[in-house]
């Protein structure tokens, strides 16, 4: 027996819950796949605060703020399938998915504790999170001793089990969670000795910085990466380097840090491994899938939210974009045979950004506004943005300040700009006096 | 055999009177001493050209000056678990080759014990290698390597059915440029034929339409349908169950600390070994310990070949990318650019788990147990494979591993009893092809073994090793019915590479004991995946606590000391 | 003059502070009120708010994540932590439920901010 839902939404953290929640809301018939027994994603293990002031105006705890989510979630019909993977997703239609006519819906293999199970759904929206950049892929070399932890797992050994997984420790990479580690541990008696980042600038945002590592006098080296690591069963040392201006290490600047665990927290990545094999364009620099207004990809069915579609830096904007999405799910789910392709606009950006989101407008219904998350390639001083269609210009802001970990979230109006297919919103930045 | 013309020759290409060889018994001895390691090896493979005709191999006794070569890595384990075994066969080493033979042995009513000094079988060549199964391409005829990889490739349908362990034959590829006019190619038939390697040649066409991802200024290609894959710690790790299911014991954190030997009329005998877990009186003793069976052979006073460890890097890529150079499943390609002088080149392989692996390079490096890194030696491996196809980068690469290969100055398998001490049987100097050779070496020495000790046969001898079942790879219907009967299958704790608990825990419950992160890993591939544990290694390890009642706190990633985590965070006192 | 950077929110205005002779304490950099506080705090009794974890007497979830619900001394922080890792939870409360006092380190509760105890 298949079971027959409109939405089908993968994955229970942040994006999901609020996903699914506004996918029911606009009246769908509602599945919320989770692969772990607990909903709420890593926000389990985010137990510092900080969650929450754009959306409620409060500095929640992690669990806190999905807790908000869940409340809402039980009031709903939405069925929720906790500890189940989803193994395969596959069109219903054609050939492939990217193909006219838009399938009409999706099938899932899912499987739990229960046994195997199909269902279909008419739309399915991604919210699969990301994953975290391992010591192989950027490149540490030397022995395979235990005590090499990304940021993530050291934070779920800490907080979910308790377990202290460091006694005195380098931290790679300062990433936000990086930096919440560099305090939690802290805090829990271990010895941070310190945060080497290779960039030249700090990847984390600046309170962090400062309420992390300032309050706990734990030094931030930038310009500085490990370069090699020590011990054959667990970790001895790290080899500490120089890196040039293109981060690549200096011979010769190599120090030796004895310490017994090294924490990642050298980035994170989009998981989208469904999104591929339904055929979904990834963008090359989000890893994300290639996005509309409405977080729809370019499978007509397929949408994605949160963290699978671009790293966010703030829940708030995370739990946003599963509602655009699950509001647009829903909605494409009980119109679908409306659907029509190559009906869009698109955004463009220059070098000054390192991506904006979303990367094209569907113009099927009337766009009013489109909400605009950027981010910029380098750190600028006072900067003016502008959208322009054309000659026409649409929109003007100014910012004090821009820097790559801080992703602007801002409002375009669109009404009475008459968009039509194959129209481009360039966007552009020019550094003010 | 002249020793002064060897004489004459090494000092003509490194100097007078710097390097000598004399006849020892049966065989050679190199004296000398340098700084220079590879010069000491040059000096080696040159001595070595002339031991054809002697029973034994070149021993190699120049001293490397300022070196050092660390102590070999040791279990701090001491009890007397073992103290008066008297086994028939005691079997010195885990990888492949060892557990092929304690397996093979197994057929027989013979007490044979197996130890390892690691804390698991194929820790050491057996887990670092590339899985390939060899056609046999660059091999002398008159070799052991090319005598043992002919029937042990021959014989790995069978190995690998009995033993519940995947295995594919897709062959293997040879390309060649565009400009090589392809008449060549089929000139080479002729050497292919003297040598018994079926192949074939392949047309453009025909070749991009199977390796899409080729660079396209290749253009024809050599094809050797008998090449396969194999995963090497699998493999290894099912031999060893087996056996011990067939009445073998493996005594794993066991290393040979030394041996006394006796000698009448001429012969010598091993009396005892011992070991950190006692003294064992065994019969007979094999030697298949890798890169330290010139170590073990000495203390048998039966030192007659050398080892210099050869360093070989691989890259594991994430599967996503897979399919866009090689169609098939576990094909091997490489390129006919760039041929290493004692590695066939590496290349790069579809592996059965359907990863691509790129590798290996190869370093002499006096150090045994040297399995680091480094970024040369990554780039050294990609910039040789990117000749083969446009579509790989290293930001594929997922992981990256060393291997130390026992490579012996001859170049070949070291198989025969030994020349000065009567019982003992070196599987010795094993490096590429020795995982195709395994199967083989294995069934030769159990029967040399069977004719020396005359055992009956194990009646109850069973070939079949049951694996671990593999729920993904099942059938819908069959996985729908093994999770209801064990809910736990349904479960996945491992995302990138879909491992259920019910596999985890299954691994941690097999006759050959498991209880690291690591060793699940090896068996059920939890971890192997793109995030390389990152989120499924927490769950392993509080599996294996559970399953093996133990504090988390105890749990390993590997071996003793590789403990995880430092207990309670709040048990720890908090520093201002 | 001392520099700071505001952690009220992510925006992490960099602030200048400098007590005056006369006791007033100045502040520039800030982009709202909460900056101005933060200052202002951070120039007499630096407060900060603690979150952690603690032990639960319950195998199914082990560490119940807890915060104290307003912002506490900084210098309170070592104080806090050691009361921390004391408590064990021995009932299934839920989120915003209080776990402790923090009498008599400071003022406060620590309060549950997960409620993993009772929903499955």
């Amino acid at each position: 027996m298949t079971d027959k839902y409109d939405v089908a939404v993968i994955g229970g953290g942040p994006a999901g819950l609020a996903a699914a929640i506004a996918a029911e809301r606009a009246g769908a018939r509602v599945l919320l796949i989770e692969r772990e027994a607990r909903l709420g994603g890593i926000l389990k293990q985010c137990v510092h605060d900080g969650f929450g002031l754009v959306r409620f105006g409060e500095k929640l705890a992690g669990p806190e703020y999905a807790e908000r989510f869940l409340t809402q979630l039980r009031g709903t019909g939405v069925e929720v399938t906790p500890q189940t993977f989803v193994d395969e997703i596959s069109p219903l239609k054609g050939p492939r998915a990217d193909r006219v006519p838009p399938p009409t819906g999706f099938q899932l293999k899912l499987v739990s504790a229960k046994g195997m199970r199909n269902v279909r759904a008419k739309s399915v929206i991604l919210a699969t999170g990301c994953r975290e950049r391992t010591a192989r892929q950027v490149a540490i070399h030397g022995t395979r001793p235990a005590g090499i932890f990304t940021a993530g797992s050291a934070q779920y050994y800490t907080n979910i089990l308790g377990q202290l997984p460091a006694k005195r420790c380098v931290i790679l990479g300062s990433g936000d969670i990086g930096l919440i580690m560099a305090r939690r541990l802290t805090l829990e008696g271990a010895r941070v000795l310190g945060v080497y980042e290779a960039k030249p600038i700090p990847s984390g945002l600046p309170r962090n910085i400062a309420q992390c590592l300032h309050d706990f006098d734990i030094p931030l080296h930038l310009s500085k990466t490990v370069t090699r690591v020590f011990g054959h069963a667990r970790l001895e040392a790290v080899e500490i380097s120089d890196v040039d201006g293109v981060m690549r290490p200096i011979p010769g600047t190599q120090e030796r840090v004895a310490c017994d665990a090294l924490i990642l927290s050298v980035g994170l990545i989009p998981e989208n491994e469904l999104a591929e094999a339904l055929g979904v364009a990834l963008h090359p620099v989000t890893k994300g899938p290639v996005c509309d207004q409405n977080g729809m990809t370019s499978v007509p069915g397929v949408f994605s939210c949160g963290n699978a579609a671009h790293v966010n830096d703030l829940v708030d904007y995370v739990s946003e974009s599963g509602e655009t999405a699950g509001r647009a799910a829903a909605h494409y789910a009980m119109n679908n045979s409306q659907f029509t392709m190559n009906h869009y606009a698109s955004l463009s950006v220059d070098d000054s950004f390192l991506y904006a989101m979303p990367q094209r407008i569907h113009l099927r219904e009337p766009v009013d506004e489109i909400t605009v998350f950027f981010r910029s390639r380098e750190e600028r001083g006072k900067t003016r943005f502008t959208a322009r269609l054309g000659n026409e210009m649409i929109l003007n802001k100014n910012y004090r300040q821009l820097r790559p970990p801080e992703m602007e979230r801002l409002t375009v109006p669109l009404e009475g700009a008459e968009l039509k297919p194959g129209d481009v919103i360039a966007l552009e930045m020019e550094e003010m006096a | 055999m002249n020793i002064e013309k060897i004489n004459k020759e090494l000092a003509k290409r490194f100097g007078a009177e710097k390097y000598s060889v004399k006849a020892r018994r049966e065989h050679l001895v190199l004296e000398g001493e340098s700084g220079d390691w590879q010069e000491i090896v040059a000096a080696g493979y040159l001595a070595a050209k002339h031991t054809g005709k002697l029973p034994g191999c070149l021993v190699n006794d120049v001293k490397y000056l300022d070196y050092e070569q660390p102590a070999m890595r040791m279990p701090s384990i001491q009890d007397d678990s073992l103290e008066g075994a008297t086994p028939d066969v005691l079997i010195i080493g885990g990888g492949v080759v060892g557990c092929a033979i304690a397996r093979e042995l197994s057929r027989w009513r013979l007490d044979v014990l197996l130890v390892d000094k690691e804390c698991d079988v194929a820790l050491h060549s057996s887990s670092r290698n590339d899985g390939m199964i060899h056609p046999g391409l660059d091999i002398h005829k008159s070799s052991q390597k090319y005598k043992y990889n002919k029937l042990g490739n021959a014989m790995y349908e069978q190995i690998c059915a009995e033993l519940q362990v995947p295995f594919t034959r897709e062959g293997q590829y040879l390309c060649f440029p565009k400009k090589l006019p392809s008449f060549l190619l089929y000139l080479t038939k002729l050497y292919w034929r003297y040598l018994d390697v079926p192949s074939r040649v392949l047309r453009r066409k025909e070749l991009f339409g199977i390796l899409p991802g080729l660079q396209a200024d290749l253009g024809s290609a050599l094809f050797f349908p008998t090449a396969g894959s194999v995963c090497p710690y699998s493999l290894t790790i099912a031999y060893a169950e087996n056996a011990i299911q067939n009445g073998a014991r493996v005594s794993l954190s066991t290393a040979v600390l030394g041996m006394d030997v006796t000698e009448e009329n001429g012969r010598q005998r091993i009396k005892a070994v011992r070991t950190n877990r006692g003294t064992i009186r065994p019969a007979l003793v094999i030697n298949a310990a890798g890169v330290f069976c010139e170590d073990i052979a000495a203390m048998a006073g039966d030192r007659f070949f050398s080892i210099h460890p050869r360093r070989g890097t691989n890259s594991i890529l994430d599967k996503k990318i897979s399919d866009s150079v090689s169609r098939y499943h576990a094909s091997t390609l490489m390129t006919g650019h760039a041929k290493g002088a004692h590695t066939k080149g590496g290349g790069v392989i579809r592996t059965v788990h359907d990863n691509l692996l790129l590798g290996p390079n190869a370093v002499e490096s006096p150090e045994k147990e040297d399995f680091t890194t480094s970024p040369e030696s990554i780039k050294t491996v990609f910039d040789k494979q990117a000749k083969t196809s446009e579509r790989l980068n290293q930001g594929q690469i997922i992981t990256y591993f060393t291997g130390v290969r026992a490579a012996t100055f001859e170049e070949d398998f070291v198989i025969r009893p030994g020349l000065y001490t009567e019982n003992i049987i070196h599987a010795a100097g094993i490096q590429s092809p020795g995982l195709t050779a395994a199967p083989a070496i294995g069934a030769a020495l159990a029967d040399w073994v069977a004719q020396r000790l005359k055992p009956a046969p194990n009646e109850a001898f069973n070939p079949i090793r049951p694996a671990i079942v593999n729920a993904a790879a099942l059938p819908d219907e069959e996985r729908d019915a093994l999770i209801k009967q064990n809910p736990d299958y349904g479960v996945i704790l491992c995302r990138c590479e879909q491992v259920s608990r019910g596999e985890i825990v299954a691994a941690l419950r097999r006759p050959l004991s498991c209880d690291s992160v690591d060793g699940v890993k090896r068996r059920v591939r939890a971890g192997m995946g793109r995030c390389q544990g990152g989120f499924c290694g927490p769950l392993v390890a509080q599996e294996i606590a559970k399953e093996l009642r133990i504090p988390l706190e105890r749990v390993r990633r590997s071996g003793e000391g590789s403990e995880l985590l430092y207990g309670s965070i709040k048990d720890t006192e908090v520093t201002s | 003059m001392k520099e700071l950077i505001c952690i009220s929110c992510p925006a992490g205005c960099r602030l200048e502070a400098e007590a005056l002779e006369n006791g007033e304490i100045r502040v520039s950099g800030n982009s709202c009120k909460r900056g101005l506080d933060f200052a202002m705090a951070e120039m007499t009794r630096p407060m900060r708010s603690l979150c952690s974890t603690v032990r639960t007497a319950f195998g199914d979830f082990p560490m119940l994540p807890v915060r104290t619900d307003r912002e506490i001394p900084k210098s309170a922080i070592p104080e806090a932590m050691k009361l921390i890792s004391g408590i064990v939870v021995e009932e299934r409360i839920a989120c915003g439920d209080v776990v402790s006092s923090l009498a008599p380190i400071c003022e406060g509760n620590l309060i549950a901010t997960s409620s993993g105890l009772i929903s499955f």
